[in-house]
């Protein structure tokens, strides 16, 4: 998923990648495997926010909500292993027999529901409320959020700006559309989905809370964002904005029929509104031992509770699921040349914006992939780029020269826009202090090389909503990017591919063709170890053709209570295992 | 007979950073029921001082008085600075009363006229609320105000400036004191209504037989009105006597000065004001020797030169007047020929 | 009286209206566009269309504003086909962001506001006017050296200071709260102790500020209302101290503060936007800011600017005519 400008922040670290892999290793701290679980007590949630952004589970598109609330209160067909580590990111079967089987290449999928799987009503999840869940998803008038997959998957027609045919279940428009593309068994336990096209990695998406199950007769439209009936463990005792969350045991809810959760805490509150200064000072000085801080500290409190020994138990630091980067554009105009892109990205000074960031260990590592080691099997380290040994952090100008000189034979159009005074590069930003600061160092970087930059300064406030017209212009464009499930058919195709969010804006020569075609091939392949292989070589190519400038993988560090056990990092949502929490007596 | 305000000695000083303010110095007077005393000077002379320090006005942390002034009461004599604060405020608006300069700044503005009067009423009779409006609508036609019974609820700011000052002093009377103190009261007002108040306070006096001190500087006002007049300069008191004396026999040349300065209907346009050169002194640095001495033009007749080094004495031309001047009597030329 | 007081009312019905149809208009000229913002990063344009006519701005600003106004007397119906939600009179509009008609919501928040405020206001006129009076009877004096220590330490803490110190070094340090509590709602007739353990410490940060400026401006008035003639002349007629203190200094030194109270407390009916950040509570000053700073959200913003307007704009009225009362000066005009 796609990160917003708040989470821009660029760091590197100095060590190597090898050093960097132990590191996550090492901090990738966990207190799960010692301590024997207690049932009962109280578990507490606090936050800044005011509320969820949305309960409603078509709405949901955050991968710490749809971890919170898919372990308390909404089960899926499909989840990931509820384990620390790489391992986590292996489908494991939820409110299915298994996770999924395909056919006809993958354009059928199969799924049967477990016995024993209920409402909080006592009612069965039956495969009607699957299809009804997914029929939310297309009305798009009603539900603007949440993943929109379901529209393009679907054997439904589709019309050529996305919209599709079927327009929800409350205008109906297009409903015998939709009822051919799901069908359920007579015995209402088994969900085929027909899908337009093969789609190896179909299963994934129902790890999102999207693609479960809402019971008709219970749909209240909008106001079911802030009432979900519930299949989980944990049942809405209340839930008011700005005030307080409550959950309670859901009688109806068997563990018999439930591998992955163990709901040990009797009751679980999340308070919302909290301010900054008062949630960290509590956090802090553990002034709620039963308590999780669910927003991470501000940067100086978050340092001070990292470098006390004395909190040692209470914190864990981990890959996030984003990874930022620094996009070049590939257009005629633009950076259209390879040697050019190399010479900056070996010019570029990283460490400076280290320093400027403050902290190394807390915001991330230099990277050499879009796809991040937490995506799982399809990561794999590049050769070249920050593993060349002309590499240096600090920026490497005698280097870079070299390779510019190249460029007056290779390509003299684009050498002549980045060097030529009349001319120069162009980097656009937004107007923020942070920025401003970064923009001195990036420029006086590359100026050393030889390069002609010039930062323009766009309006933060707004920067984000015009970023589809600012990629046009600039020669650079900072900006982030989290997968949505672990496959990186979610990564590759959006940022180098025909997808939302490609800034390299490649140009259409045979090469780049050549790459499309081998991403498309990826996309449906049907041998899983066969396509992690094919995403690790386009991933190669990429960084090859230097369409980054810098890749950092980001980091996060989550803090907790001295009486909260059972805690891990759950790789594949980037958040807490909520689900195996418990408060120690 | 003796007189029912008698003020012996009387010092008034202020002791502020840059030395003491010597408002009053030996202020002596008297005045009887029925009896009018003007006291004549130029701003910052201290004439008001020493009548609010027997009306018991000063602050007592910021002032020094020294000295005496007794009120002989029916029921006995009380020295109102020596007195306790406490028994001195009880006496004042139901012994003596004192009406100020501006009407319009002395009268509270939120209150209604009647309520004002009412409550200065209350303060020593019983009675109820009625009977206050009652008792200050009847004052209000005592001072002259027409259609007095609508116009006790009206407010200051609805009561043209001659009818303010009926206003207050009808609230000083209400409790029938035997002294009024008079600070300036037409100052503020117009000629015309200058002399309708000065009447209506003599007329009130003859009915209610009170003592009436009147602090003026205008000369005028006096010669219509005064029995005796004490004048003031640099916080002594230069000459004292009855209105004949002062203004047929003046004995000190500052009180020649003020005549002089005094337009006269019989002089015609032609006669030129004589004004008095100079400044008055500065009460904080009085001169080692009289007052008066920088702008005196007879300093150079007194051949001893006392004029500069030593104050004189309040010394008596006659029964009733005296003054304050090292020239012996009959000295001092007299150039008014005729009354005013 | 009568039509002078109607006369008003118009006029405050007049620019109630001017200030709602120019609050749509700002919103308009805002560069943000709303109807992109929740929008997910699958956003088509389509999508933000279906958007933009579900939050209602596909429409020219005069439409709604019309409809505004229209729900506030008949009351109004969101969305369409089966899941349509109906808001009653007066409607103040629908969040989507909060899924709640807003009309609710303020009237949810409202009470945390007006207990903030009344609290706060009591408090701080009581202090204030008090230490005023101390000050200016005792001048130069030790109480009131004292009391400007206090009035300087008032005026330069701003609330945001202030309130964090209060909240981490008094209520969290000693434990007066349950940090998980603060902010909740007790009824102050049914639970009163548990009211003012929500309210105590909020409304004494935010009357602290007050209270000092009070207190000067006391100060100032009862030694300026003392030296005036009305006072000699009070003390002239026999009056005892006290009686002149209570009735005649305090009436007309304290008559101007009628006039700042009234606009300062209809100021905080509004929301006391930091004080309630920081004590949590959930009252129209942290509602209005989330609407303007992240959310957007046009009927919350236009419900917040409005009530808002509104208080002050009746509180203008209430206090000239308490001023009238108090100085008959005013009134013949």
């Amino acid at each position: 998923m796609k990160i917003t400008a708040r989470r821009l922040i660029a760091t590197t670290s100095v060590v190597a990648l090898a050093a960097s892999v132990v590191l996550v290793g090492g901090m990738n701290s966990a207190n799960a495997a010692t301590a024997k679980p207690v049932t009962g007590g109280t578990l507490n949630y606090y936050t800044h926010a005011e509320q969820f952004p949305n309960l409603d589970p078509q709405r949901i598109y955050t991968g710490r909500d749809i971890a919170f609330l898919g372990s308390y209160v909404m089960r899926t067909l499909v989840s990931y292993k509820p384990v620390p580590g790489k391992d986590g990111a292996t489908l494991v079967a939820d409110m299915a027999t298994n996770t999924g089987v395909p056919s006809n290449k993958a354009k059928t999928w199969t799924f049967t529901l477990r016995p024993g799987v209920s409402w909080e009503d006592g009612k069965p999840v039956t495969c009607a409320d699957v299809k009804y869940g997914w029929s939310r998803t297309f009305a798009t008038d009603v539900y603007v959020e949440g993943p929109a997959y379901p529209l393009s998957w679907l054997d439904i027609p589709q019309a050529k700006d996305g919209s599709s045919a079927y327009k929800g279940p409350y205008k109906k428009t297009g409903q015998a559309l939709f009822d051919k593309s799901i069908n359920c068994s007579k015995d209402n336990r088994t969900i085929t989905f027909n899908l337009s096209r093969t789609v190896p990695d179909f299963n994934y998406y129902l790890t999102y809370l999207a693609g479960g199950p809402v019971p008709q007769a219970k749909d209240t439209g909008d106001k079911y964002d802030l009432r979900p009936m519930s299949s989980g463990p944990y049942m809405i005792k209340k839930y008011a904005i700005n005030d307080e969350m409550v959950l309670v045991r859901n009688p109806n809810w068997k563990k018999s029929s439930d591998p992955i959760r163990t709901p040990y805490p009797d009751d679980i509150v999340v308070t919302f509104g909290m301010d900054e200064d008062v949630r960290d000072q509590i956090d802090l000085e553990d002034q709620i031992p039963n308590g999780i801080n669910m927003d991470g500290l501000q940067p100086s409190n978050n340092v001070a509770f990292f470098e006390d020994p004395t909190k040692k138990n209470r914190r864990m630091n981990n890959y996030d699921p984003y990874t930022t980067y620094l996009a070049a554009n590939n257009s005629a105009g633009h950076l259209d040349c390879l040697d050019v892109r190399k010479a900056v990205f070996f010019a570029f000074d990283n460490q400076s914006l280290i320093d400027l960031s403050g902290g190394l260990t807390y915001y991330g590592e230099m990277g050499d992939n879009p796809v991040k080691p937490v995506i799982g099997m399809d990561y794999a380290p590049t050769k070249g780029n920050i593993h060349d040994p002309n590499f240096k952090i600090g920026g490497n100008p005698e280097y870079a020269k070299t390779i510019l000189e190249k460029a007056k034979t290779s390509c003299p159009d684009a050498y002549d826009r980045a060097t030529n005074p009349a001319k120069g590069l162009k980097y656009y930003r937004a107007d923020t202090a942070t920025n401003k600061k970064a923009a001195v160092l990036v420029e006086a970087a590359l100026k050393k090389a030889g390069f002609v930059i010039e930062t323009v300064y766009k309006p933060s406030g707004t920067y984000n909503a015009n970023l589809e017209t600012y990629k046009n212009e600039t020669d650079f464009l900072s900006s982030g990017w989290g997968a949505d499930w672990a496959n990186a058919s979610t990564v590759i195709p959006e940022l180098w591919g025909d997808g939302c969010c490609n800034y390299t804006k490649n140009k259409k020569t045979p090469e780049y063709a050549g790459f499309i075609k081998k991403v498309n091939l990826a996309l449906v392949e049907l041998d899983r170890k066969k396509q992690a292989k094919m995403w690790q070589e386009l991933s190669q190519y990429g960084m090859d053709q230097y369409w980054y400038i810098r890749t950092v993988f980001g980091k996060s560090q989550q803090t907790w209570g001295s009486k909260i056990g059972g805690v891990y990092y759950w790789e594949p949502q980037g958040s807490f295992g909520f689900g195996q929490l418990y408060v120690k007596q | 007979m003796s007189q029912f305000l008698e003020v012996s000695n009387l010092n008034v000083t202020f002791p502020t950073e840059d030395g003491d303010v010597r408002a009053s110095n030996e202020i002596t007077y008297s005045v009887g029921l029925g009896e009018t005393l003007a006291i004549v000077g130029e701003s910052g002379s201290g004439k008001s001082v020493s009548n609010l320090a027997v009306m018991g006005l000063h602050n007592p942390s910021r002032t020094k008085i020294t000295g005496s002034a007794v009120l002989n009461l029916s029921s006995g004599p009380v020295d109102v600075i020596s007195a306790p604060t406490e028994s001195v405020r009880k006496l004042r608006g139901k012994e003596m009363s004192m009406i100020f300069q501006d009407p319009m700044s002395a009268l509270h503005p939120f209150f209604s006229i009647g309520d004002q009067i009412a409550e200065a009423w209350h303060l020593y009779n019983k009675g109820s609320k009625k009977d206050g409006i009652k008792k200050a609508t009847e004052m209000l036609e005592l001072v002259g105000i027409p259609d007095a019974a609508n116009r006790v609820n009206d407010y200051p700011h609805q009561f043209s400036g001659g009818m303010r000052q009926r206003a207050m002093i009808a609230m000083a009377l209400v409790n029938n004191p035997a002294l009024l103190i008079a600070d300036e009261p037409t100052t503020a007002l117009d000629v015309t209504v200058q002399s309708q108040i000065l009447t209506l306070l003599k007329n009130l006096q003859k009915e209610l037989n009170m003592a009436i001190i009147l602090i003026t500087h205008d000369l005028g006002v006096v010669a219509e009105f005064a029995d005796r007049i004490c004048v003031m300069y640099g916080g002594r008191i230069v000459e004292s006597g009855s209105v004949e004396d002062i203004f047929y026999r003046p004995s000190h040349p500052y009180t020649l000065g003020l005549l002089n300065s005094v337009p006269r209907l019989s002089s015609g346009t032609s006669h030129r004001l004589k004004a008095i050169p100079g400044q008055p002194p500065s009460l904080i640095e009085l001169p080692a020797g009289c007052a008066f001495a920088p702008r005196c033009e007879y300093v150079s007749r007194v051949t001893s030169g006392a004029c500069l080094t030593q104050v004189p004495q309040l010394i008596e031309k006659s029964t009733s007047h005296s003054s304050r001047c090292h020239l012996s009597a009959g000295e001092l030329n007299n150039p008014v020929k005729d009354k005013a | 009286m009568f039509s002078y007081v109607s006369r008003r009312l118009l006029y405050t019905v007049i620019l109630l209206l001017i200030v709602s149809l120019t609050i749509f208009f700002i919103f308009d000229l805002i560069p943000v566009d709303p109807a992109r913002l929740v929008c997910s990063k699958q956003c088509t344009p389509s999508l933000v269309e279906a958007n933009r006519h579900r939050l209602g701005l596909d429409v020219s600003v005069f439409e709604q504003w019309w409809r505004f106004l229209v729900g506030l007397f008949a009351g109004r119906t969101f969305g369409e086909e089966g899941i349509a939600i109906t808001c009653a009179a007066p409607a103040l509009g629908y969040s989507f962001s909060r899924h709640e008609c807003v009309t609710t919501i303020v009237a949810e928040a409202f009470p945390f506001t007006l207990s903030l405020a009344l609290g706060a206001f009591i408090l701080w006129l009581s202090v204030g006017i008090s230490l005023g009076v101390l000050s200016a009877r005792k001048k130069g004096k030790f109480a009131d050296r004292a009391s400007s220590v206090f009035v300087l330490v008032g005026t330069s803490l701003p609330t945001f200071i202030s309130g964090i110190l209060v909240v981490l070094f008094i209520v969290l340090k000693f434990n007066l709260v349950n940090p998980l509590e603060l902010g909740n709602w007790h009824n102050p007739f049914t639970d009163p102790f548990g009211w003012l353990q929500t309210f105590f410490f909020p409304c004494a940060t935010l009357a602290l500020a007050y209270a000092a400026t009070y207190t000067r401006f006391t100060r100032s008035n009862v030694i300026e209302t003392s030296s005036e003639d009305f006072i000699r002349t009070a003390r002239a007629k026999g009056l005892s101290e006290k009686v002149i203190l209570r009735k005649h200094t305090l009436r007309a030194a304290l008559a101007p503060i009628v006039t700042i109270a009234g606009l300062d407390f209809a100021g905080l009916l509004g929301g006391a936007i930091i004080t309630e950040g920081i004590f949590g509570l959930n009252g129209l000053g942290k509602l209005s800011i989330k609407a303007v700073t992240q959310t957007y959200d046009l009927p919350i913003i236009v419900a917040t600017t409005l009530i808002a307007s509104a208080f002050v704009l009746i509180m203008n009225l209430i206090v000239d005519i308490a001023y009238a009362f108090i100085d008959p000066r005013v009134r013949t005009s």
